[in-house]
């Protein structure tokens, strides 16, 4: 059943598989050697939930990724190199940095001034997070 | 004299749904990984609750690109090695929607006592 489950990770977008895939793996493996132990039934039970799960939220991780809702790789300055290039770290300051970027916008446009303080401040250490990530890995600025 | 209206706190757009929530409070307590925290679902949902995998790593997808949670290498399992615990921001998330559901309990016990009375 593992090689069927790591089949239908392929259902999902690239990169959603590149950073969680192994790791999903891991955690249908455990739920299914739990499950096998209490019966037949309660092991088909488990295999038709696991199955449909990752089919519907595959669909809706396609679906987020056409429409680049979730998926800030690119957002921030918009210069970097392809998210595949970049270590999960890197990218997660980034992500980390897109999102703040775009609550202080937010809070600004809706003249939410202490809540602009507050992402502000966030942005500031989320942008030194980043900056501290690029220079562990050797990524200029470009 | 110059009016400044009082502004709420800071808000979130819609509440969460039930797997973000029990995902927010799981980690609240201690960092952990993906089988660990259905598991703890489980068991904090009473056995009504179990997230499939495909849930649970949406669930956790959304929260990471949202800045609540943050994943990080632990180094004394076996096993799973990558763990997730909440951010600052997620922690105030789940206060505000905590907060939210206290509300709306508390106007739910009085429209009950209304209607006993």
């Amino acid at each position: 059943m593992g090689a069927v489950f790591r089949v239908l990770l392929y259902l999902y977008p690239q990169r959603h598989r590149e950073l969680l895939g192994a790791e999903m793996q891991a955690v249908f493996e455990q739920g299914a050697q739990e499950h096998r132990r209490l019966g037949p039934s309660q092991y088909l039970r488990f295999v038709l939930l696991e199955v449909g799960g990752l089919v519907l939220h595959a669909a809706i991780a396609q679906f987020a990724n056409a429409t680049h809702r979730g998926y800030l790789e690119n957002q921030v300055d918009g210069t970097l190199a392809p998210p595949r290039d970049l270590p999960d770290e890197v990218i997660e300051a980034q992500n980390r940095l897109a999102v703040n970027i775009n609550q202080l916008s937010f809070a600004i446009s809706h003249h939410q001034f202490v809540q602009a303080r507050f992402y502000k401040n966030e942005e500031r250490k989320a942008r030194e997070n980043l900056r501290q990530m690029r220079e562990k890995y050797g990524i200029g600025d470009r | 004299m110059r009016h400044v209206a009082q502004r709420p706190a800071i808000e979130h757009p819609k509440p969460l749904t039930e797997p973000v929530l029990l995902i927010l409070m799981s980690l609240a307590g201690q960092p952990r990984h993906g089988y660990a925290l259905i598991k703890d679902i489980e068991a904090l949902s009473r056995h009504r609750v179990r997230l499939s995998t495909g849930t649970l790593y949406g669930a956790l997808r959304r929260l990471l690109d949202d800045g609540w949670i943050e994943r990080f290498e632990q180094e004394d399992t076996s096993r799973d090695k990558q763990a997730y615990r909440l951010t600052s921001e997620g922690r105030r998330q789940l206060e505000l929607e905590l907060d939210r559901f206290r509300e709306l309990s508390r106007a739910g016990f009085a429209r009950l006592r209304l209607g006993e009375a």
